[in-house]
């Protein structure tokens, strides 16, 4: 659908037709909106706001785009996201561990989570939607049988509580641990051999397999990176709230999804990249914060903020429609037009 | 590129009417000097906060003050946390939120503290140092109270009675039944507790468990619930054994819970706080901390139409609740 070519293309139109640089529009027409109708959208302590309270979503999209790029999916991811935060909470308040040790715990304890899901569909060839949708109430239930229900972990210590909600050289602590992840992630996909068969796998697994690439342990490592960075974004969502319950990360994977799909990832694998990702998360962060900021706009009768959350949800929604909708549409549309010149 | 140039008009279109629609505020612009309060329930869609915000919209309006409204729409725990944030980038003045995780919001909450605004709670508390005052919507022993004297009243102050509860480790409702015995034993000595029974919260085995109560004390005058699904399970099990109107039932509930229960006669009075004006109180006590006339310490608090209102502590007492009966039940709709 969008494939990249290597070498950039020169001409402007060339340019345009990188659905990375679509996005890029998108995003800045956000921001040009939102500044424009909102209050303090681009103060500092909101631009903050806009990464503090999604980096967790951002960093379950950028570890998924692997995961779909091979053809797969992951629906587990936040499910594993309450697990990790309730072992976490555990390990630090019941066991007296230190919050880094249980930190190193949480995420050992996604990885192996992530690695069941890999043994599941690398090794028993069973459908990644099946097989995630499987834990995605296993590991939820785990987290909840764990906590019996409503058993909750708070009082950390300012120290750890300080990744969550304190600004390092400027920026919220988290978002560097999530620029560590996009930096990995990208360097993975793009500038590496193992990275790059991600995509070969997901355009032809058996063509893979007869090229000589080890599909099932490549597809392994997706799931197994998903985990784990699942159980890192447990800690630093625990860090933010100041609370570790089973409900942690609850619908993320579906935001996730929609970041990578947003970002023109194709759902069927075998095409999409890890910028692609980036922005489409930034769309969806973006567009969910400007939208708590229109102070002192209403509509039917009530300010924009006071219906933030259900206007998100609908104009995510429709923009994801629209970014999928819209190729083959132009392509009807196409056929249609050269039919009639007959 | 034909595909990407159209995507783009197209997000340009999708915004255009967007905005085109919205009509700014006639109150304008920011922080004209007006008090701004942002009200956060613990979800957006249940009709109990629907009600709490129509009050909270009317103390707004008497103070002249702006009322920013936004709650969670889905059970993703962060969404009280984010929404405070939020609100304390954009400068608000004061905060009153109802707490769904207590130590989770309680983080944001004193983040809001931090940056110089007044923070209060309504209907669920906060850990104590992440707000000024708690808007206490009743006290165990007004409960208590509350739903003992209803149903002494109702049988002649003589009799047997049971409750239903949710479960036999439910903290709210064991104070609430502890509130209940006690009043017995100081002011109805004729009145006798013969059995507790638990519903887990369920409409079915409340009812499942009324009908055995029945059976097994003929004698048996009225049936107290405090849990909410216990009210119109205990009616429903009241109404089948045909013994409407001599076993009275009495609980706490929502009145469009037990509305055609109440009309037909089984159900004699549902026990709540009227709802609205819990939501009318935490915004008059919140401005009233912003403009210094609430002070720690305080024992009493003019409350506008509310009158003046008992402080106990750090806790504004909304006052002793309402009994929703057939005369008056038709007025509430939440």
């Amino acid at each position: 659908m969008h494939e990249m070519s290597s070498a950039p293309s020169k001409s402007l139109k060339g340019i345009f037709a990188r659905h990375e640089v679509v996005l890029l529009l998108v995003v800045a027409l956000e921001v040009l909106i939102f500044s424009l109708l909102g209050r303090n959208f681009l103060g500092e302590a909101n631009v903050s706001n806009i990464f503090r309270h999604s980096v967790e979503i951002g960093m379950l999209a950028l570890v998924m785009t692997p995961v779909i790029l091979t053809g797969g999916i992951d629906l587990s991811v936040g499910s594993m996201m309450g697990l990790c935060a309730v072992c976490f909470g555990i390990l630090v308040k019941e066991a007296q561990f230190s919050p880094l040790l249980a930190a190193l715990c949480s995420v050992a304890i996604g990885a192996t989570g992530g690695g069941l899901n890999a043994f599941l569909i690398a090794r028993l060839k069973l459908p990644p939607l099946i097989v995630t949708l499987g834990t995605f109430s296993l590991f939820r239930g785990l987290a909840e049988a764990l906590t019996k229900g409503s058993k909750s972990y708070s009082g950390f210590s300012d120290s750890f509580l300080a990744l969550g909600n304190s600004e390092v050289a400027g920026l919220p602590a988290q978002l560097w641990i999530f620029i560590a992840v996009a930096l990995g992630v990208y360097l993975l996909v793009h500038h590496t051999t193992f990275g790059r068969s991600f995509r070969a796998i997901g355009y032809s697994p058996e063509g893979s397999r007869y090229a000589g690439l080890a599909v099932g342990r490549n597809i392994s490592l997706a799931y197994i990176l998903a985990g784990a960075v699942a159980g890192l974004a447990a800690v630093i969502f625990v860090a933010r709230i100041g609370e570790a319950r089973a409900n942690a990360g609850i619908g993320y994977e579906l935001l996730a999804i929609t970041a990578v799909v947003l970002g023109g990832t194709s759902i069927f694998g075998g095409s999409g990249t890890v910028c692609g990702t980036l922005l489409g998360y930034l769309a969806v962060a973006v567009l969910n914060n400007g939208l708590k900021r229109i102070m002192d706009y209403e509509l039917l009768d009530r300010k924009i903020s006071d219906m933030a959350s259900e206007l998100s949800g609908l104009l995510t929604g429709l923009l994801l429609i629209v970014a999928l909708a819209i190729t083959p549409l132009l392509r009807i549309l196409a056929t249609r037009r050269s039919r009639s010149q007959h | 590129m034909k595909r990407s140039s159209f995507l783009c008009s197209l997000a340009v279109l999708c915004a255009v009417p967007f905005i085109g629609a919205c009509k700014k505020t006639e109150t304008g612009g920011a922080k004209d000097g007006k008090l701004t309060i942002a009200f956060l329930p613990k979800s957006k869609g249940n009709q109990y906060f629907v009600t709490c915000e129509r009050g909270a919209r009317a103390a707004a309006k008497e103070l002249g003050a702006e009322l920013l409204f936004d709650g969670p729409t889905n059970s993703d725990p962060a969404k009280q946390n984010e929404i405070v944030e939020g609100w304390i980038s954009s400068g608000v003045d004061v905060i009153a939120a109802a707490c769904e995780n207590k130590e989770g919001l309680s983080t944001a909450l004193r983040n809001a503290q931090k940056a110089g605004i007044k923070v209060v709670t309504y209907d669920a508390d906060a850990l104590p140092d992440a707000r000024s005052f708690f808007v206490n919507q009743a006290t165990e022993k007004g409960i208590g109270d509350a739903l003992l004297d209803n149903a002494a009243k109702l049988i002649g102050e003589e009799g047997e009675f049971a409750i239903i509860t949710a479960n036999l480790t439910a903290a709210n409702q064991n104070a609430w039944i502890k509130a209940i015995e006690t009043r017995q034993a100081e002011k109805y000595p004729k009145l006798k507790l013969v059995d507790i029974k638990p519903c887990d919260d369920l409409k079915d085995k409340a009812q499942q468990e009324t009908t055995n109560l029945l059976g097994a004390h003929p004698n048996l005058k009225a049936v107290i619930s405090v849990c909410s699904p216990g009210v119109p399970g205990a009616a429903e099990a009241v109404k089948q054994a045909g013994k409407t109107g001599a076993v009275k039932v009495v609980g706490l509930g929502l009145p469009s819970e037990n509305k055609a229960y109440v009309k037909e006669g089984v159900t004699q009075s549902v026990i709540l706080w009227k709802v609205e004006d819990l939501g009318y109180l935490a915004i008059k006590a919140g401005a009233a901390l912003a403009d210094g006339s609430l002070k720690p310490g305080a024992t009493e608090f003019d409350a506008g139409k509310l009158g003046k209102l008992k402080v106990e502590g750090d806790n504004i007492l909304l006052g002793t609740p309402f009994a929703f009966t057939k005369e008056n039940i038709d007025q509430f709709d939440f």
